[in-house]
């Protein structure tokens, strides 16, 4: 266990930059999560750390150990992959004490080590099978039994659940939150799953384009997303974005929303300074489907909630929700509601809005204001 | 007749001209063999009395004596094919051992420790499978000259090894891109170098195509003709050489029935080897041609 | 943007271990254990072909030697009648070799794929003169084809007194008598191409075409065998090598005769430098059919090149 730092890290193939700067500190013990989508650079990252691939330019380092330069081997690490990479020739014991016989662990310490993983894991029945008799799953916590074994400072997991069925990955899930909990390590692991990414998480870092875009725990990334690259990608459904304009009522910046014809102006309380300098000018309205509700008489008296009334296009039940489509401004907003206060298509439908956790972004840019 | 029965009709012959054309074209690939094998057990008398296509009336294994060790192959002391079939042993199994050796590690290599240029050099080498040998053989001839092992088995076995690599390596690199590089990425987290990766984790995975290519270098190497009969001198010559000999050479009356039983043994080898491992020449064939 | 730029990379930080000379060593491995091979490939394929260039315009006889003749033996490889012969007959075989092979491969291919009965059987049957030397074909077929002593004769003495079957020993037909053989040696192996791309096909294309109403023959011609063309250039590659190649099969059959009538240019070229000590002629020669496999070759590598790109 120990604290992993990152320092300008860049790495490119040639012309291709794939990390542009990638600056991290991870605290001891830490869970740290990357997310991204595919091609945004968190693979890559992932495998500097490792050092399985150079970094072009910048610095890693393990404990306060400068390690930029040390062979994979020498960094202890331990890596969980997408695919399991279990050694296919080897049955599972031979597999979990596989780095340690090349340490040159004395055999009675390695014998100890595998019981204790086994146990740990309760693959010990799984001992003397190969890989290839093994469910998903089995695999799964065989490789993740491997990584265990050398108690290496850092454990990095690159994508480790995306192979398993829904079920199963949610299980993992939560045995590797378990396992995190009682053991207490420093792991760096990549998804694209954003719900792995918010129940896992002490730290969510959100890349694209080879930059972090945000580096925060999972509420904070969740509620105050840095921009709407971020706000748009985690959460499911997606957050709503719409275009509205910025207009002055009686003293108060407001945003102007037509729906069904007629024109609302909503006040904005929580960001009446930032948005007051946006008078006159269009923004992206942010607000998550969960915000925009069916009537909750009690909420009434909230600051920043609205009511307003829209006809239903689409209704898709959740069961334990309803989504709602609606068009505002005359794009499309996913609304999360009861179902049993649910309309149906072509009706018109009161909802509640929570402009109280709404967020605004540049239209250009992209960025929160 | 109802319009069901007539299709279950026209099915069943249907049916039955299909598998009357499969037969004709069993046939005509199996007559050849037929023949020969038939041929080398009749002995002379009969073949000068009698027919093409006619059982032997005793079985005579003269012929194959004759060509295994008492024919006289142009002018070398030895007699028959035996020396030849020797010659062919020596060369072809430490050829086959050395370039499929050569071919595994490139194919390792290239398929998980690339490097800038990697890829440049596997399509260099990828048209070496298709370069006529014509055109390096002059060369090629100066060079073992050069390095006083023309004429020799020696040579004979470094000049397959050379132009077998191309198509070594081709089918480990084939094979090694299908295995997950992540499992090169976990053994060296491990802490496992180059070699031990190769020896622990990629040679037991390498099974069905070292069988592949061991069998494809086997054939290759044992039906060539055209490096035996322009690097060889007569003490180092391969029995494909041999048998084109025995057939030219012998003067006076054709006994054809020599000839077979010589051809019988330069074939029986690779046939052996496809009998046993037919799957694997079929796989080895389409790899080498599908990809190279 | 709200990356965290946390203080405690301030703290005290133990800079890199320098890597062992082990460690380096290690780092070289992969290139080093490639270097014999790059040597091969430098010096034994492009280096030699360079030499072969370089040879066919020299005055080279028995022994190389470097006095440039300019493109003198290529004016006087294409004055020669026997390369002109070869080059025809290399014309001939190939495409009747080829066309043929395709033909009856993808024929067999197709009846095999009938769900047959000893399916296996048929297939090691139609495959294994494959694994035989040519050497081999071309001493059978010699003799069966031997006027005197095979099929003519046997035919004869059915009691066909007028049959003939002279194309071995008859100057206007002994390519073709190379072409039947090459033929019985390699087109189990088209047929093997093709059934391997047979069973390649989509099964939901096939019922799909079915439940559209389309006949057997018609998936077959307007579905199966289009979908076969990458099959049919890499079978065509194949085959084209070969019959560029085509030396022993040859040699051993006709032995380049009647006279010059089946000479083929793999002959010639050997002939020439090696026993007429002819190495500059020789050598030209050489680079003539190193043009004409390169002449296929590329278009087919680009065309499987650009494929790969629009994928």
């Amino acid at each position: 266990m120990a604290s992993l730092n990152i320092e300008n890290v860049e790495k490119s193939f040639d012309q291709t930059h794939i990390l542009k700067g990638i600056n991290m500190d991870i605290r001891d013990g830490e869970f740290i999560i990357l997310v991204g989508p595919s091609g945004c650079g968190k693979s890559t990252l992932m495998n500097c750390i490792a050092g399985l691939e150079d970094v072009t330019s910048g610095s890693i380092s393990i404990a306060n150990q400068d390690i930029t330069s040390v062979l994979p081997k020498n960094r202890d690490i331990a890596m969980v992959f997408q695919s399991y990479a279990l050694y296919p020739n080897m049955n599972v014991r031979k597999n979990i004490s596989f780095g340690l016989e090349i340490r040159k662990l004395p055999k009675d310490v390695i014998a100890n080590e595998v019981d204790r993983v086994a146990k740990l894991l309760q693959i010990e029945h799984l001992l003397d099978r190969k890989p290839g008799q093994l469910s998903g799953g089995q695999r799964q916590r065989v490789a993740m039994g491997r990584a265990l074994a050398r108690q290496p400072k850092i454990y990095l997991f690159d994508e480790p659940l995306s192979n398993l069925d829904a079920k199963l990955r949610v299980e993992m899930r939560t045995e590797i939150k378990k396992l995190h909990q009682r053991l207490g390590t420093t792991i760096v692991y990549v998804t694209h799953d954003q719900i792995e990414a918010m129940t896992l998480a002490d730290r969510i870092a959100v890349m694209k384009d080879g930059h972090i875009q945000q580096f925060g725990s999972p509420q904070e990334v969740y509620d105050n997303p840095a921009n709407r690259f971020v706000a748009g990608f985690m959460g499911s459904p997606s957050m709503n974005f719409i275009e509205v304009l910025v207009v002055q009522k009686q003293d108060r910046a407001c945003i102007e929303l037509a729906i069904d014809g007629i024109t609302h102006y909503l006040p904005t309380p929580d960001q009446e300074q930032r948005v007051r300098q946006m008078v006159g000018q269009t923004v992206i309205l942010g607000i998550r489907p969960e915000q925009i509700t069916h009537v909750i008489p009690h909420y009434d008296d909230n600051p920043g909630i609205a009511r307003v009334d829209a006809t239903v296009e689409v209704i898709e039940p959740t069961g334990a929700d309803t989504l709602v489509l609606v068009r505002m401004n005359g794009q499309e907003v996913n609304c999360r509601v009861d179902p049993y206060e649910a309309r149906q298509p072509g009706q018109v439908m009161t909802l509640m809005l929570n402009m109280g956790k709404a967020v605004f972004f540049d239209v250009d840019s992209g960025e929160r204001i | 007749m109802t319009e069901h029965n007539q299709r279950r009709y026209s099915d069943i012959s249907g049916r039955a001209i299909l598998y009357a054309l499969l037969g004709i074209m069993a046939l005509y690939y199996l007559l050849p063999l037929a023949l020969m094998i038939v041929t080398s057990f009749r002995s002379m008398d009969e073949i000068r009395m009698g027919q093409l296509i006619d059982w032997p009336t005793q079985l005579s294994l003269d012929a194959w004596r004759i060509a295994w060790d008492q024919a006289q192959i142009g002018a070398r002391s030895e007699k028959g094919l035996r020396p030849y079939f020797i010659n062919s042993l020596l060369m072809t199994l430490p050829a086959v051992a050395i370039s499929t050796m050569i071919g595994a590690i490139n194919g390792y290599v290239l398929s998980f420790w690339r490097f800038k240029g990697s890829n440049l050099f596997f399509g260099l080498l990828l048209f070496g499978c298709f370069i006529p040998f014509q055109a390096i053989l002059l060369p090629h001839a100066t060079v073992l000259g050069k390095m006083g092992i023309s004429g020799s088995i020696v040579g004979l076995v470094f000049t397959h090894v050379i132009y077998g690599v191309a198509f070594t390596t081709l089918f480990f690199r084939n094979y090694y891109v299908t295995i997950p590089g992540e499992l090169v990425k976990a053994a060296q987290l491990d802490g496992a170098g180059f070699w031990r990766i190769f020896f622990r984790i990629m040679l037991p995975l390498s099974t069905p195509i070292l069988t592949v290519c061991v069998i494809w270098q086997f054939t290759q190497v044992w039906n060539d003709f055209l490096f035996g009969v322009t690097f060889s001198d007569p003490s180092s010559q391969p029995i494909t050489v041999g048998l084109n000999n025995l057939v030219n050479s012998s003067t006076g009356e054709r006994r054809y029935n020599v000839d077979m039983a010589g051809a019988i043994i330069a074939a029986l080898p690779t046939l052996l080897v496809y009998v046993i491992a037919g799957k694997y020449f079929v796989r080895g064939l389409t790899a080498g041609s599908v990809k190279g | 943007m709200s990356q965290t730029l946390t203080s405690s990379s301030q703290a005290v930080r133990t800079p890199a271990p320098a890597r062992s000379p082990a460690d380096r060593i290690a780092q070289w491995i992969p290139k080093l254990v490639l270097s014999p091979t790059l040597v091969i490939v430098v010096v034994f394929f492009y280096g030699f072909i360079f030499w072969t260039g370089l040879l066919s315009f020299t005055n080279s006889r028995m022994l190389p030697s470097y006095g440039l003749v300019g493109w003198d033996n290529y004016v006087r490889l294409f004055n020669n009648e026997r390369w002109l012969v070869a080059l025809g007959n290399l014309g001939i075989y190939a495409f009747l070799f080829i066309v043929i092979c395709l033909v009856l491969g993808l024929l067999l291919a197709i009846l095999l794929d009938q769900k047959i009965r000893a399916e296996g059987a048929l297939r090691t049957i139609y495959l294994y003169p494959m694994a035989l030397s040519f050497i081999v074909t071309g001493t059978v077929w010699k003799w069966m084809l031997n006027p005197q002593v095979g099929l003519e004769q046997f035919v004869q003495s059915l009691g066909w007194e007028s049959f003939q079957f002279d194309w071995l020993v008859n100057p206007d037909f002994s390519i073709y008598t190379v072409v039947i053989a090459a033929v019985w040696q390699s087109s189990g192996f088209v047929m093997a191409l093709f059934l391997a791309g047979l069973r390649g096909v989509d099964d939901s294309i096939i019922k799909a075409a079915q439940i559209d109403g389309a006949s057997r023959f018609t998936i077959y011609t307007r579905i199966i065998i289009p979908s076969l063309r990458p099959v049919f250039f890499s079978a065509f590659i194949m085959l084209a090598h070969i019959a560029i190649k085509s030396f022993d099969l040859a040699l051993a059959l006709t032995g380049g005769g009647p006279g010059i009538s089946s000479d083929l240019p793999a002959i010639f070229m050997y002939q020439l430098s090696f026993t007429r000590n002819q190495m500059g002629i020789g050598a030209a020669s050489a680079m003539i059919m190193l043009l004409t496999v390169i002449a296929i070759l590329v278009p087919y590598l680009y065309s499987e090149l650009r494929v790969k790109k629009h994928d």
